[in-house]
């Protein structure tokens, strides 16, 4: 067993300096650089942005070196903690970030616990009343959930949270509170807009996670051993948490390494229409005006929570069905 | 509404021309003769010893008997870390005498909240703000401001006097040394400013020769008149020519310890001493609130936020009548949101005051939440030449394109293949103007002529213009065929940021495929649009309307002729013009290099006449050329306040420069009523 984990551990290693490469390329693909797009608003300001400007410039943010070599400095400094420094907001890039992480973090636990809360009871209850009218009534609204697009169903809820409750459209809390220490009140205010953005990035989540449990659990409900656990008089639900649920959570497990930058980016548009302070919105933003280092830095992040969730989801599982985690390691 | 509205404009084109004639020296001696001093918005005139004196002062009531401590202020005054009133004021502050239909002096307190698209337009609240060193008053001549006056010789030789005793936000003396040391050590260092000092410093390429007089007295003087400086200096995001010194002195590697300084440096993690003080000199970016400034608000929240705070400043120079300082509103608060909830934001009553990031498509959502909100929606005109405009790229890198672009037979079929009435009637019910991207009629340059040009929905003409041009063979879809044989089928390109304008791009596909010729839009993002026009990769795009829709002579034509970059049916050329001639292109039309030269000519011209008269003949090529393609003008701009809002007008003037939106209106004696 811990051969297996210094295994994993180690392989990670070499597979984030592979992604480090290739977001730093895919950061560079589009024509230009940060300067052209800075350029238009030098000008607007009506400075005239003449070639001795822009070499300047560029030489400040040492956007003239070779490509490799600004890719050593960048990745030389995450080695260390330094996020290098980002363009647009003129500052280190961990000071630009700050609370937004936490807040990014808030958003997706709260979301991966609504979407576990509402999907386990559906799931187990869609799988021992397959058919039912309930069944088809909750798995027609998981359906729902699933197509509705999240942006649309953002601005409805928005409005709808507006027109009601009087809660403030987008951001996760009152404007009041935005500049003021935390305190009980800011709290509330939190939670009041918080349903918004848990609801709509939970309900395309919710009906996959449903539909699966269901499945998995029909399969092991027709299982030979489940029919002799329940005639040899066990309760009825001893037998289905002891063993064919326990089954049934396998994938689910198996899932969790996607299920972490899943939440943290499939949230983006969600989070660019409720404007909340969120690492999405930055990230696109950052995208859009080549503001490369703190673009970089977000990609970063997202690849090691996948290589860490997959590395959870990986102990997780070898914790749960003895085969991973006795020949695991060596059978591979 | 719309006679006070036009009782307005008689006066701003009376006020405009009288303007005219003093600049011209005919109305010096009667001006003098009154004994006046201020006959038209603060401008007064005197004939001196055979040149030409202009004299802009700050108009000012009589000083208040008493003075009134701010509320909010109160606690720090009697703490001791703030001085009275009374010693935080210059020796002579501005006093506004509320001179004006439906204003009246207020009182102090209350949020300006307002919502900004992306956190860069944190500096609206500089624009807003709009104290200048000298100002455009309501009729768009100019006034001093911050300045307490400016003396003005022949157009060329600038004295500037500071108000005594004035005081930047942090209580240091605001002094001529601010103004040497940006002309010393920032403009000309090579290290802070490689490119030397800004255009409109520049005449013909000369810089102004800069004297400090005393502590409150400064010159500029060129040995030719720079028709430029005042219209830069009165901007949205104006030329400051001043710089706190105090504060930027740590920066400066000539004043500041190379230890402390070095170590500044490697803390922002700036490449070098110059990158640290270019960064700590936000003069016109509203982003360092540690930046000593003189603006009505000064910014508290250091960037990163999505939630920006502006306090008052309690050196601010302008009071009431009765002795409260000015603005009257406490604070800002710029809420930065996603440009599309803007107005969802705002018809929940979110915003006290707010126009930017709406558009008149929104107009009937924000009226429905009025009543709810306690909000009304007034509709402002734009200064805008057009509302948006199609700009074929003269600079496009497709050869057959190209060289259709530049026959102006092309262009002008375009342009009469628009029909603007449908355009109006379908999605703005019928309340714009129509014709051509020219200057609008309240502009003293404007001639029916030129909003005519080639403005008429005449598809026979349009088609007998392309057929003329050999455009006759179609394919059979009916499509014209190109030279080389390729379909006349192109794809416009928008930014991307309204439905309106793709709504508006359907109409004109249709219209134009009575000419044969088929459209595709392409929405994009908005940087990566700029820089495939720059690039001529794009055919033609969808952008605002001339800016200087209201311009009078002394307005910088930069916009007619082919000098800058951001004109999008030339960039290259424009480039080549900003590059002297290290990249780009250069002009090789005819019309263009006129145009160029003509554009030369104004900066240099000596008189106002003469500026009106090659203002004139640029627009009279423009319109005749069409080089760019109106689609509609004239639309309204709603404006949304709180209900208790006070001192703004029912009825205004939405524009960028001149206006500095709201800034026009003097956003410091806004106030809530109860």
């Amino acid at each position: 067993m811990f051969v297996y984990i210094a295994r994993r551990l180690l392989m990670m290693i070499p597979t984030l300096i592979m992604i480090s490469i290739l977001v730093f390329v895919i950061i560079q693909l589009p024509p230009g650089d940060y300067l052209t797009t800075q350029l238009a608003e030098l000008a607007a300001q009506g400075e005239g942005a003449s070639q001795a400007k822009i070499e300047f410039l560029r030489a400040e943010y040492g956007l003239d070196q070779p490509l490799y070599e600004q890719y050593l400095r960048w990745a030389g400094g995450l080695l260390v903690g330094d996020l290098g420094y980002s363009f647009e907001y003129q500052l280190p890039v961990s000071e630009v970030v700050g609370d937004r992480l936490w807040l990014t973090m808030l958003v997706s636990f709260a979301t991966i616990i609504f979407s576990y809360a509402v999907a386990f009871p559906i799931g187990i209850y869609g799988a021992i009343r397959q058919y039912s009218p309930l069944d088809h009534g909750l798995t027609f609204i998981g359906f729902l959930g699933l197509a509705t697009p999240n942006f649309l169903l953002a601005l409805v809820l928005l409005y709808f949270s507006n027109i009601w409750f009087g809660t403030s459209i987008g951001g996760l809390m009152d404007p009041e509170y935005l500049d003021q220490p935390f305190s009980w009140g800011k709290f509330v205010s939190v939670m009041q807009h918080l349903w918004v953005p848990v609801v709509v990035i939970g309900t395309s989540n919710t009906a996959g996670m449903i539909r699966r449990l269901r499945a998995n659990l029909l399969d092991e409900l027709r299982k030979q051993y489940v029919t002799t656990a329940k005639a040899k008089g066990l309760h009825p639900a001893r037998v289905l948490v002891k063993y064919p649920l326990r089954m049934a959570l396998n994938p689910f497990i198996a899932d969790l390494g996607n299920v972490l930058p899943q939440v943290v980016s499939g949230a983006a548009i969600v989070s660019v229409v409720l404007s909340l302070p969120t690492t999405g919105p930055m990230l696109l933003r950052a995208l859009q005006t080549q503001d490369m280092y703190l673009a970089g830095s977000f990609l970063m992040f997202m690849a090691l929570l996948t290589v860490v969730g997959v590395l959870v989801s990986d102990l997780l599982l070898a914790v749960l069905d003895p085969r991973i985690r006795l020949d695991g390691g060596r059978s591979r | 509404m719309s006679g006070r509205w036009q009782g307005l404009w008689q006066k701003t084109l009376a006020a405009a021309a009288l303007v005219a004639l003093i600049l011209a020296g005919a109305g010096a001696a009667r001006a003098q003769d009154g004994g006046d001093t201020r006959p038209i918005g603060g401008f007064a005139a005197e004939s001196g010893l055979g040149s030409q004196i202009e004299i802009l002062v700050s108009p000012s009531a009589p000083m208040p008997d008493h003075l009134v401590e701010a509320s909010v202020l109160e606690a720090a005054v009697t703490a001791g870390t703030l001085p009275p009133i009374g010693e935080r004021l210059p020796a002579k502050p501005a006093v506004d005498d509320f001179i004006g239909p439906d204003l009246q002096p207020g009182r102090q307190g209350g949020t300006w909240t307002m919502l900004v698209g992306r956190p860069k337009d944190v500096r609206m609240g500089l624009v807003y703000g709009y104290a200048r060193l000298v100002r455009y008053t309501q009729d768009l001549s100019f006034e001093a401001d911050i300045l307490d006056r400016v003396e003005i010789q022949d157009g060329r030789t600038f004295t500037m006097r500071l108000r005594p005793g004035h005081r930047w936000s942090d209580g240091e003396p605001f002094t001529a040394d601010d103004f040497r040391y940006f002309w010393e050590d920032v403009v000309n260092n090579p290290k802070l400013y490689p490119a030397g000092p800004p255009r409109e410093l520049l005449v013909d390429g000369e810089p102004p020769r800069f004297t400090v007089i005393n502590d409150t007295t400064v010159r500029y003087s060129w040995s030719k008149p720079n028709p430029r400086l005042l219209p830069a200096i009165a901007g949205p995001l104006p030329l400051t020519l001043y710089r706190p010194a105090h504060y930027l002195r740590q920066f400066h590697e000539r004043y500041a310890d190379p230890e402390t300084l070095l170590r500044m440096v490697n803390d922002r993690k700036q490449s070098s001493w110059a990158a640290l003080h270019n960064r700590m000199d936000t003069a016109t970016d509203f982003s360092n609130p540690a930046y000593p400034t003189l603006q009505p608000w000064r910014l508290v929240t250091a960037p990163p936020s999505i939630r920006f705070v502006a306090e008052r400043n309690p050196y601010f120079h302008r009071i009431d009548i009765n002795g409260r300082q000015l603005p009257y509103l406490d604070s800002l608060a710029i809420d930065v949101v996603d440009g599309k909830l803007i107005s969802a934001r705002t018809g929940t009553g979110d915003a006290l005051l707010q126009a930017r990031g709406l558009d008149f498509t929104d107009y009937t959502f924000l009226k429905a939440g009025a009543a709810r909100s306690d909000y009304k929606v007034n509709l402002w005109r734009t200064g805008r030449g057009a509302h948006l405009a199609l700009y074929p790229n003269l600079n496009a890198r497709d050869d057959g394109w190209r060289s259709l672009f530049r026959d102006a037979r092309f262009r002008r079929a375009l342009s009469l293949g628009v029909d603007r009435h449908e355009i109006d009637a379908v999605l703005y019910y019928g309340l714009t103007i129509g014709g051509a991207n020219t200057v609008l009629k309240e502009s003293p340059l404007s001639r029916p002529a030129y909003r005519r040009a080639w403005a008429a929905h005449d598809v026979a003409q349009a088609n007998k213009l392309l057929d003329e041009m050999g455009l006759d063979r179609r394919n059979d879809r009916g499509i014209r065929l190109m030279p080389d044989g390729r379909p006349l089928e192109m794809v416009v390109e928008t930014a991307g940021e309204s439905t309106e304008q793709m709504d508006i791009l359907e109409l004109v596909h249709d219209q134009w495929l009575d000419l044969g010729i088929k459209i595709y839009a392409r929405p994009m993002q908005r940087d990566l649009f700029r820089n495939r026009i720059f690039a001529g990769d794009t055919l033609m795009s969808v952008w605002f309307g001339l800016e200087a829709g209201l311009a009078t002579a002394e307005t910088d034509p930069w916009e007619l002729a082919p000098i800058s970059q951001q004109s999008l049916q030339w960039p290259k050329w424009g480039q080549y013009y900003e590059t002297n001639g290290k990249s780009g292109e250069a002009p090789d039309l005819p019309s263009a290099e006129l145009l160029l030269s003509l554009y030369k000519d104004w900066t240099v011209a000596s008189s106002s006449a003469a500026r009106a008269r090659i203002w004139r003949e640029m627009l009279a090529i423009n319109a005749d050329q069409v080089y760019s393609i109106s689609l509609v003008a004239g639309v309204l701009q709603p404006v949304v306040m709180n209900a208790r809002l006070r001192n703004v007008p029912e009825r205004g003037l939405f524009n960028w420069d001149p206006g500095s939106h709201f800034g026009l209106y003097r956003p410091e004696r806004f106030w809530l009523d109860n």
